[in-house]
């Protein structure tokens, strides 16, 4: 059986931006697949050495992105996010399609190039607040269902 | 800025719509004539964030974590600022392991910072790639040991401060809770392996192609009676300026001009000033310790360096520094016996400056005697550094004229990448000025 893992990437105070942490939460109350490493991140920078570190590992990831309706769910390869209008990057961090597109460069053979990204659409976060909108929140169970569909598929 | 030079026939301008790898939204615009700028402007466009309207009527305790949101990777500098401030209002001083643990947790956040500037950021420019990723396909060894050595620094913020990102557990006075010996001893393989990658990659650096400019800048940063300042020490200038905190504002005034959402700084009766890693470096190389000292000059770096673009050789002796203090702070750590000093809010005003990886970070703070924020001032590096960034293009003017449009712009781009700009911390007001048609 290979090895799993699911990486939640967001902030709980920064409401809807949080809905990946949520999703790992639901997925900790379901069975997921022995074995399967659920990992939570603050700065998409980190994925850099965890996509590396990963090879042969089939890694989902779960985030919110910008769009509407809030609570939609799309599922997006490596290639489908670096064709995403191009972002600068911050020289606060990383995005993660940069995360992502460092990762392959360092490691080309890595799981970095298998990545698949389950991205759950929310309106920008306005201010800072703990939990998430009813939308965003009604759409949890269904991104738990895609990411182990993913993991399992 | 205003005109300078001589009318001549041909013009150029140098237009960069979207500064990458800089924080936030910014633009820039470089009018050239002959061999000589017309006129440089360094647009913020970045929306303003309001933060010092918004602390008035919070309570004093909130203002670090109210302050740490201004920045992503430099949260720890706002709550610092913010501590210093209103524990000068409070008449508070922390000292001995309080102290101690605030230059780690500093130590940290110049580590992370500047360890994604330099391998992230800046490299590329040096090595001729459009950015980190280009880079990575050739030298991948180089950019993972850099996010390896940021990777300590995050791990000392998250340690110390709850975690990467915004930490939790800093307060006016202290700490909500301090660190046990073992915890912090954790971090030590990790933080003398990047001590010796700092060296390494110095060596590396060193050997990059600077391109000439020579700039005679006035340096502003904190100086100390004995360390290379993070948190303490007075205000000094490379022109003569010696100041307490406290009177920074009878010294530096900010200005509104119309095409930037950031306020400019400049002195009081002067002009342009630098903050920054290279103004430290040049009013405090004496305070690093002999071997760090000794590291800079194998470089070839000594102050005064006046070349922005060896800013990216300040940086990581800046790094090696940090790893340093952070191993001995580490080693000698015996735990605080309460993890904060408290106080009775009185009605006051406190003040206080500490070092940003990007340079002086000044706060300050009027409190009421419920302990509720009356008034609040906050100025940071990029702030600061604008009027020297745009000055540092209009002597670059001569060189860029005499490239093609599209090297000329890569070059612009880096000038300004050498003072890594935080485009979104700079971005407040003290008034909103709405025009309708």
């Amino acid at each position: 059986m290979s090895a799993r893992a699911v990486v939640g990437i967001g902030q709980e105070v920064a409401g809807d931006d949080g809905v990946g942490l949520a999703v790992l939460d639901e997925l900790q109350r379901r069975d997921v697949p022995a074995g399967t490493r659920i990992i939570r991140l603050a700065d998409p920078v980190d994925l850099v050495p965890l996509l590396e570190s990963s090879a042969g590992e089939r890694v989902v990831l779960v985030d919110a992105v910008l769009g509407s309706p809030a609570g939609a769910i799309v599922e997006l390869s490596p290639e489908e996010l670096s064709n995403q209008a191009p972002q600068p990057a911050s020289s606060h961090g990383l995005g993660v399609a940069r995360a992502i597109a460092l990762a392959r460069a360092l490691s080309p053979d890595g799981a970095a190039s298998r990545v698949r990204v389950v991205a759950v659409a929310i309106q920008a976060p306005g201010r800072y607040r703990a939990g998430l909108s009813p939308e965003v929140a009604a759409a949890v169970p269904r991104a738990a269902d895609r990411v182990l569909r993913l993991l399992l598929g | 800025m205003s005109k300078r030079g001589p009318e001549r026939t041909r013009t150029r301008t140098i237009q960069v719509d979207y500064l990458a790898r800089v924080e936030g939204e910014g633009s820039l615009t470089i009018k050239l004539r002959g061999e000589e700028a017309t006129e440089v402007r360094l647009s913020i466009f970045e929306p303003p964030r309001f933060f010092e309207a918004l602390l008035r009527g919070r309570a004093y305790r909130e203002a670090p974590d109210i302050t740490s949101r201004i920045c992503g990777i430099c949260p720890v500098a706002y709550q610092m600022s913010a501590c210093h401030a209103l524990e000068d209002a409070l008449g508070l001083r922390p000292t001995g392991a309080l102290r101690e643990l605030r230059r780690l947790l500093y130590a940290g956040e110049w580590i992370e910072s500047h360890g994604l500037h330099v391998f992230l950021l800046h490299a590329p420019d040096f090595l001729g790639y459009p950015d980190a990723v280009a880079m990575a396909k050739d030298h991948g060894d180089r950019v993972k040991q850099g996010l390896r050595m940021k990777k300590a620094g995050n791990a000392i913020v998250a340690l110390l401060g709850g975690r990467e990102i915004h930490p939790i557990n800093v307060r006016v006075g202290g700490f909500y809770r301090a660190p046990a010996k073992q915890e912090l001893e954790t971090l030590l393989p990790e933080l003398r392996w990047g001590l010796g990658a700092c060296a390494e990659t110095l060596e590396w650096a060193s050997g990059f192609d600077f391109p000439p400019l020579e700039r005679d800048y006035e340096c502003v940063a904190l100086r100390h009676e004995r360390e290379y300042p993070f948190n303490e020490g007075r205000v000094v200038s490379s022109r003569g300026l010696d100041l307490d905190v406290r009177d920074y504002d009878a010294h530096f005034v900010e200005e509104q001009v119309s095409h930037s959402n950031a306020l400019r700084s400049r002195i009081r009766g002067g002009g342009a000033y630098l903050c920054g890693p290279l103004a430290r470096f040049n009013l405090n190389a004496d305070r690093l310790s002999p071997e760090i000292q000794r590291l800079a000059a194998g470089a070839g770096l000594t102050a005064p360096c006046r070349n922005p673009f060896k800013s990216i050789l300040v940086r990581l002796v800046e790094m090696a520094h940090a790893f340093e203090e952070a191993i001995r702070i580490i080693e000698g750590y015996v735990p605080p016996d309460r993890p904060f000093l408290e106080a009775a809010p009185r009605a006051a005003t406190g003040f206080g400056a500490t070092e940003a990886p990007r340079g002086l970070l000044y706060h300050r703070y009027s409190i009421d005697e419920q302990g509720a924020i009356l008034d609040a001032k906050i100025v940071p590096p990029t702030s600061q550094n604008q009027l020297a960034i745009e000055e540092d293009l209009f002597q670059l003017a001569g060189q860029l004229v005499r490239l093609p449009l599209g090297e000329a712009t890569h070059r612009a781009e880096q000038a300004v990448r050498n003072h890594d700009p935080c485009i979104s911390c700079a971005t407040h007001f003290l008034k909103l000025q709405v025009e309708r048609e």
